[in-house]
Formats: structure tokens, C-alpha cells, sequence
């Protein structure tokens, strides 16, 4: 493990806006896949992203059912990128901001991701070899 | 010297920053970096031979290196005989190489 | 009242959404009976060519089953007569002019978009 190297994101877009969101989360997953740990800390929208009460629908227009519809939900990709993790022995670390959090109602976070502050950001940059920042436009 | 690795998501169609963006990354390779640039989402639009881009031609002229990410060439059903010369189709682990390489990765 | 529907948004969320939202909506407001027509513009304008379905995502064990379909949403709007926009300059300036689009899209001018805008009663940006 000691010598994996870490990876660090921000990210601040909500789920379901943006395709930031999907390239955000391949990128994600393509560090896992290299052998990379990874720490991720969602801002603004994105502390949503882990949001445990998501919910998928049918749809009417697409003309299949809730199961048939089989509708993406950004906690599920978290929940399959821990499980990609654990079954490499890599680390995936994911901390909202606390504060975006309370603003947004969307307390109830999926296992695995946690409360925190920008204090975690700047201890996980400090303890991964390099961060990258994904901005919103 | 260092090593610089762009994400560019905006494109030159919609964004009035991305010339501004093009420019400093054509400055800096200028100055003796390495400048590499990863096209995706809808910056991969400019890519397309015949896409009316003064700013992703100057561009290829210049000493970085361009790529295009597979994913977003897909969505919008560009091959690669759909690129202009100088634009490498590449799988997005490239960014998480240049992470670990300690580049400078900067999202556009 | 008859609206138009300017949809410039190009691939914002059909991953997460397996569809563009605004053909999503427009289809839902036409059921409801709603007097639409439909203008891509901007990188829009890539909807008009395309022939497949959207590739599948994958993370970790996560596999898309339903991709979107913008080509089927497009045609579903087409075979209700909804009328389908998109401008020739904005297919020329990406490069996208040899490429065939279905026949009941109309490609048009800039004074035959004037003309549109000054023929409906509302037109909606998203």
C-alpha cells in the first residue's frame, strides 16, 4: 500500500446538470483503475452527489418502467468505485464540505463519504501526489 | 521546465475563454514547457476536419501536443478519419498518467 | 399558443439523464398537448447526425443498461410533425455539412430563422 501513489479531487457540480459529472466520475474510476488511492472532496453542488435518498424513476417518455429505465444515480457510482477499491486494496476517500451540505438539506450521505471543511481538502492535497480541481462553468 | 496537461471541456463554438485558454497554453510551450491537451465533452468539437477553427489550428501548428478523448468522440460519433492531422484519439487515463507524473493537470 | 423550443445545451446530461432534457420535456409538454417546434442550436446541431445510440457507461461494476437515444427522441418528435430546426451555418462552421441528416429536419438560414421567431407567439432559450 505505502507505495500507491494518491490522487486528489474537487469537484462542485451537483448530479443530474452537468457532464462535468460523468467526466469527473470516469476519471475517477481510471484512477482506480491505474492503481492509484484516491481522496475526493465534494463542494457546492456536489456534496449531493452522495446523497443516500436518490431515487430512480420510470419513465414515461422513454416508455419503460422504474426497473426497465434502470436510471443512472450518482450514489451508485460512488458505491462502485468503493467497491472497486476495496476489491484492489486501494483507499477512496470522499468528504462533502459540511457546510454545502446543511445549505442543500442533503445530510444523509451513502457509507464511505463524510462531513468535512476546506481544512480536508488542503490535508488531502497535502498527503496525495498531485490534485486536480475541477471547476464549474 | 515543466509539464503542463490541459483538460479542455470548453470549446471555441460556445466559450469566449477558450481562446484565452489556447493562447496561454501556446505561451507556455513557447517559453520551453511541455504542454499537452486533452479534448473532451464538447471540446472535441473543434477536432472535426472541416470544424471552422482558427484557434485549434493555430494550435496544431504549435509545439503541443493534442488529444481527443475517446468517450466524448463517441457521443458525437466522430471517428478518427473525422480528425484534423495532429489529433491523437486517447482513453482519459492519459490525465491520471500525467497526475501521477506530477504534471500540472489544469481543468478547462 | 405556439411555442419555440431553442435547445443549445449540446450533451449536458444524457449520461445521467439517458436523454437531453429539453427533447425530454418538449416530448412531455406535446403530449400535454402543447404546440411546439423545436430549434438545435449551437453544438446542438451534432444532434441532427447522429445514427446510434449513445455509448454505455461503466464504473467499476456499474454498466449502463439504457443509454440515450437522441436520434430515436428525434425522429419520435419528427414523426408527430413537430418541426425540427437546424441552421446551415451552424452545421458548416463544425464541419458537419456532408454529413446526411434525417430528411424531415429543416436546415435553415439565418433570415428563414428570423422569420420563425417572428411567426411564433414565444420562444424559450434553455
Amino acid at each position: 500500500m505505502s507505495n500507491r501513489k494518491t490522487i486528489t479531487f474537487a469537484f462542485m457540480d451537483p448530479p443530474f446538470e452537468n457532464e462535468r459529472t460523468v467526466t469527473f466520475f470516469r476519471l475517477l474510476d481510471a484512477a482506480l483503475e491505474t492503481g492509484a488511492n484516491v481522496k475526493v472532496f465534494a463542494y457546492e453542488g456536489a456534496a449531493a452527489l452522495s446523497f443516500a435518498l436518490q431515487k430512480a424513476h420510470g419513465n414515461a417518455v422513454h416508455g419503460r418502467n422504474e426497473t426497465d429505465e434502470d436510471h443512472p444515480l450518482t450514489k451508485n457510482w460512488i458505491a462502485a468505485l468503493q467497491t472497486k477499491a476495496a476489491s484492489k486494496d486501494l483507499q477512496f476517500d470522499w468528504v462533502n464540505c459540511g457546510l454545502c451540505v446543511d445549505e442543500r438539506g442533503v445530510n444523509e450521505c451513502i457509507s464511505g463519504c463524510g462531513r468535512g471543511s476546506p481544512a480536508d481538502l488542503l490535508r488531502y492535497a497535502t498527503a496525495s501526489d498531485n490534485t486536480l480541481i475541477i471547476g464549474t462553468r | 521546465m515543466s509539464r503542463y496537461f490541459f483538460i479542455q471541456s470548453q470549446d471555441i463554438f460556445t466559450e469566449v475563454r477558450t481562446n484565452a485558454q489556447f493562447n496561454l497554453a501556446k505561451s507556455l510551450a513557447k517559453k520551453g514547457n511541455s504542454v499537452s491537451i486533452l479534448l473532451v465533452q464538447n471540446g472535441v468539437v473543434a477536432a472535426r476536419k472541416g470544424a471552422r477553427s482558427a484557434q485549434m489550428d493555430a494550435l496544431l501548428n504549435d509545439s503541443v501536443t493534442v488529444l481527443a478523448d475517446n468517450f466524448s468522440l463517441e457521443q458525437r460519433e466522430i471517428n478518427v478519419n473525422n480528425l484534423k492531422p495532429n489529433i491523437k484519439v486517447s482513453t482519459i487515463n492519459v490525465v491520471i498518467d500525467a497526475l501521477l507524473n506530477g504534471d500540472k493537470v489544469i481543468w478547462n | 399558443m405556439k411555442i419555440l423550443q431553442v435547445v443549445e445545451q449540446a450533451f449536458r446530461t444524457i449520461v445521467e439523464e439517458q436523454d437531453d432534457t429539453i427533447l425530454w420535456l418538449t416530448q412531455s409538454m406535446i403530449s400535454a398537448g402543447g404546440d411546439l417546434e423545436v430549434l438545435l442550436t449551437g453544438n446542438c446541431a451534432y444532434y441532427v447526425i447522429l445514427k446510434q445510440r449513445q455509448p454505455s457507461l461503466t464504473l467499476g461494476s456499474w454498466k449502463q443498461t439504457e443509454p440515450a437515444e437522441l436520434n430515436r427522441d428525434i425522429t419520435n418528435l419528427l414523426e408527430k410533425k413537430i418541426p425540427v430546426y437546424v441552421l446551415h451555418e451552424e452545421l458548416l462552421e463544425r464541419g458537419l455539412l456532408d454529413t446526411p441528416v434525417h430528411e424531415d429536419i429543416q436546415v435553415i438560414n439565418h433570415d428563414q430563422l428570423l422569420d420563425i421567431y417572428d411567426r411564433v407567439d414565444q420562444v424559450w432559450q434553455w
